[in-house]
């Protein structure tokens, strides 16, 4: 039950002016998940009709190796020591092929579950991995407003009713979710109680204590520890799910699995959640990146996919309402450095996996890769398109809305709704 | 004024003035009514300030250092001892997090800690589990020596120390082909900032800085290799050097020299100090003057800070800064009068703190990123801080947990007299734990906490000692005067 009915004045002040307050800044990691943030903005009252997942690749991912573009001569003069050996890629066609290590999401790809989109980024180099997360996020290049575009997508319809927002794993939602909607997050699904309390109810003396001291606090902090209090009452239904994974899942013992995992409890648990951001990494390695069977980039790129895989896995039947999409602030330079690592660049890849996605396939338009030291994979595709697809796809939303100014051009990856 | 809950005052009970209360909390680790007194014997807070500035007995800080075997070796036993399975590496980074962790609750330097802290942040390295990890103490402690210096001779420690060169591989970096990593968070997150610098200009601070070698996962040994050097013209922002020689350490000093005075290096640190020390949105002029400060005093440090304390706009500041998970952990420690003893294993109270720390959201140095742990309200005022800071405070003040090697004091020592009212009892509370006086508001939350009245007369046998203290002690540190600095 909750502890402040709608309607009430601090209901419409958390609901209208939570936002920054809720929402600004951007921390990485730290809590539960380690280097892994977890966080979940809600839909109105009860079930959502779908939910994306945006899993952020932070610190920038290589996209040239985890979508090998083997038919261009460039890439191998450019990678002597860490290109990925052609005859080990996988699901390949005349131009790209995976990463082995995605061989856990093979059976997705298979089933046209899981698709790949090349060569996408911002229209512009941004190499700061700070402002470029913000600017990625925000997505609104004509407004000085820190609006993100999630934040835009769940308040499409511009209600007041508070969405609850919620953020599992890490302290700090990201830039996306910031905005006039109000934010939660919790470490974990089972941390989102009020310590010192038997109900958490409006009659226990411990939150009536509470409740007097902190109704009137203005700022930040106030607001933070209302919306705290709210969200013990609201998440009851997610906190009563089974801990175990379904369907035998078995998700890695990283922090993305556990992430993704109370992810899966989240969705099932099925309050309304919209939206869930994950932040994962870092895969930002000017160094030691690797070769194709040991080293960082093989690592990370096996929990990414093991992951993954075991999230579907986990949501059987409920996956149909699920969408996946994973994004990079920027991607890394098509020539290694002498230190076997890859300095910040320019395009990326994208996955789109579940729910909607046309899949089995690689889509973009190629631009062709230059072997020179400060050479990048230029970007012929900007970024929100593929977001756009994807939120026109599984949400009665408008792409213009949700990024405005953009010329949207069309990639194809997504069924139409 | 709620009806029926009219403050008492307990006049037995000092309470701190203004300036000492905002001292202790932004430069003291938090205000005690300990530090209140050291403040008095001092001469007051402003002069306690100057003496913290000046170098003083640093007594817990050497005692402490032997509480963790890492704190003093080298790498390359750092890796011995990992090999031979006595600790693992990763540990020696932890085990730095948990000293200062220590120190900052019990050092009689806290101006020194709060500074260590502060530049430990902005040239970050994270303590964890990387190659880092074995240089990480040598860093903080490096860190430490220089934090009431220059700023020029921090820049000049971190830039070539192999911590920093682990973590932003300048360690592994040649002239063939310099690694970009940390030439470019020299620029954008450790001195000019972001916007103001090109990508040619990373390319040459890049190549300046070549050299500074460190042999990575084999002997540890770090050392300046001429032979790693790039030659040949270089330009940074305004800076030019025709960089002739194969040994480019001159090079490299003069470019840092040159970074730690620009006028935009200047303006960036004033606007952090002002932003941790002051308030979030800082005002320009007050920005403006510190930068000043820091220019017209060759990037002296202690003459910043002390125009900082005698700006009005620090003087009107006070709470007007959420306190950060660590701040929030030193800072319950230090008030509830929990003291650490020296760890013996896992579970001793000085080494869980950093689990403590990690659950409220981030333990010290361990934010992930090269740009350092953000430090306004926003950041720190999340549903899962808030939740998880309540079960803090309650945990602490319940001495649930960490039980081992720490000093709790005994709910009883909480009521001043045999015999209090509650009203009473509450405005003692408030002063020694918030370091100010009872309200209306707290009397009524604290009374509904415990489910006593105002009058009720509290013994050491009443049920909110015997068994309430922990709900009762929650109200003070739940308090936003508690969760804000």
């Amino acid at each position: 039950m909750s502890s402040c009915a709608p309607g009430c004045p601090e209901y419409g002040r958390v609901s209208r002016r939570g936002f920054l307050t809720l929402a600004a800044g951007a921390l990485a990691a730290t809590t539960v998940f380690g280097d892994t943030v977890l966080q979940t903005a809600w839909s109105r009252e009860g079930a959502a009709p779908a939910v994306l997942v945006v899993l952020s690749l932070r610190g920038a991912a290589d996209g040239l190796n985890l979508v090998v573009p083997h038919a261009d001569p460039a890439y191998w003069t450019a990678r002597p020591r860490i290109a990925i050996p052609k005859d080990r890629l996988l699901a390949a066609d005349a131009m790209f092929g995976l990463h082995p290590a995605l061989a856990p999401l093979l059976p997705l790809w298979r089933d046209g579950r899981m698709a790949a989109v090349h060569a996408t980024g911002l229209p512009a180099p941004n190499r700061s991995h700070f402002s470029a997360m913000e600017e990625i996020e925000d997505a609104d290049p004509g407004s000085p407003a820190r609006v993100g575009w999630l934040n835009r997508l769940v308040g499409r319809d511009g209600d007041t009713d508070p969405l609850h927002a919620l953020h599992l794993g890490g302290p700090v939602p990201p830039t996306a979710l910031l905005g006039p909607h109000p934010v939660g997050a919790a470490p974990a699904v089972d941390d989102i109680v009020l310590a010192g309390t038997d109900t958490g109810g409006p009659d226990d003396p411990r939150v009536r204590s509470l409740h007097t001291v902190w109704d009137g606090v203005p700022g930040p902090l106030g607001e933070g520890v209302r919306t705290a209090m709210r969200m013990v009452d609201d998440f009851g239904p997610v906190r009563a799910t089974p801990v175990t994974p379904a369907n035998g899942a078995a998700y890695p013992t990283s922090d993305l699995g556990r992430a993704l995992a109370a992810a899966a409890r989240t969705i099932r648990g099925d309050v309304g959640a919209e939206v869930i951001t994950v932040d994962h990494g870092s895969w930002d390695m000017h160094a030691d990146l690797g070769t194709v069977d040991r080293g960082d980039l093989r690592n990370m790129t096996a929990d990414l996919a093991s992951s993954l895989a075991a999230f579907f896995s986990d949501l059987g039947p409920v996956a149909e309402k699920v969408t996946v999409v994973t994004l990079s602030e920027f991607g890394r330079r098509v020539r290694e450095n002498a230190s076997m690592g890859l300095d910040h660049g320019h395009g990326n890849v994208m996955f789109l996996l579940g729910a909607g996605v046309k899949g089995g396939r690689y889509y973009g338009s190629w631009p062709g890769l230059t072997d020179t030291a400060q050479a990048d994979l230029l970007v012929t595709r900007d970024y929100r398109s593929v977001l756009a697809e994807v939120v026109s796809s599984r949400f009665d939303a408008s792409p213009a809305a949700v990024f405005p100014g953009v010329r949207l051009e069309t990639i194809g990856a997504m069924a139409p709704r | 004024m709620h009806p029926g809950f009219e403050p008492a005052q307990y006049d037995a009970t000092p309470l701190p003035s203004t300036l000492e209360r905002l001292l202790g909390n932004r430069f003291g680790q938090g205000w005690t009514p300990a530090l209140g007194a050291a403040m008095a014997s001092a001469g007051g807070a402003r002069t306690w300030f100057d003496t913290q500035l000046a170098s003083g007995p640093d007594r817990f800080f050497e005692t402490s250092r032997g509480w963790w075997p890492s704190l003093t070796l080298s790498a390359a036993e750092i890796w011995r001892r990992d090999r031979d399975e006595v600790q693992p590496f990763w540990e020696a980074g932890f085990d730095h997090q948990r000293w200062c962790l220590a120190r900052r609750i019990h050092s009689e330097r806290p101006l020194l800690e709060t500074m260590t802290d502060f530049w430990e942040n902005l040239l970050h390295v994270p303590a964890a589990g990387e190659a880092e990890a074995f240089f990480r103490a040598a860093y903080g402690t490096g860190i430490r020596k220089r934090a009431l210096g220059s700023f020029a001779e921090l820049l000049r420690f971190s830039t070539t120390h192999p911590a920093m060169g682990c973590y932003l591989n300048l360690a592994t970096s040649r002239k063939s082909a310099p690694n970009e990593d940390l030439a470019r968070e020299l620029l954008e997150v450790h001195t000019v900032g972001a916007g103001n610098f090109t990508e040619k200009d990373v390319v040459d601070s890049a190549r300046i800085l070549t050299g500074y070698r460190v042999d990575v996962w084999g002997t540890w040994a770090a050392a300046y290799d001429p032979g790693s050097h790039w030659t040949g013209a270089v330009q940074v922002l305004d800076f030019r050097h025709d960089n002739r020689a194969e040994d480019g350490r001159s090079v490299a000093r003069a470019y840092l020299d040159h970074l730690a005075r620009h006028p935009l290096t200047a303006e960036r640190i004033a606007r952090r100090l002002a932003v941790r020390f002051v308030a979030d949105d800082p005002s320009p002029a007050l920005v403006g003057l510190l930068s000043r400060t820091y220019r017209a005093h060759d990037t002296a440090i202690a003459p910043v800070l002390r125009a900082l304390v005698d700006s009005a706009e620090f003087r009107r500041a006070a709470g007007r800064k959420v306190r950060l998970p660590e701040e929030d952990l030193v800072a319950t420690y230090r008030v509830l009068g929990a003291g650490l003893r020296k760890p013996v294993d896992t579970d001793s109270a000085a080494h869980v703190s950093i689990w403590q720390c990690e659950a409220l959201g981030l333990a010290p140095f361990r934010w992930p990123r090269p740009d350092g742990r953000p430090d306004a309200a926003a950041s720190w005022t999340s549903t899962a801080r808030v939740l998880q800071a309540f079960q803090m405070h309650l945990t602490m003040a319940g001495g649930w947990w960490p039980t081992k090697e720490i000093d709790l004091r005994p709910a009883a020592s909480w009521l001043p007299e045999p015999t209090l009212r509650f009203d009473l009892l509450v405005d003692h509370l408030a002063r020694s734990i918030l370091g100010s006086a009872s309200t209306s508001t707290l009397l009524k939350s604290a009374c509904e906490a415990v489910q006593v009245e105002p009058d009720t007369t509290i013994t050491s046998t009443h049920r909110v000692v015997r068994w309430g203290m922990p709900t009762l002690l929650s109200v003070f540190l739940d308090h936003p005067a508690h969760l804000t600095r």
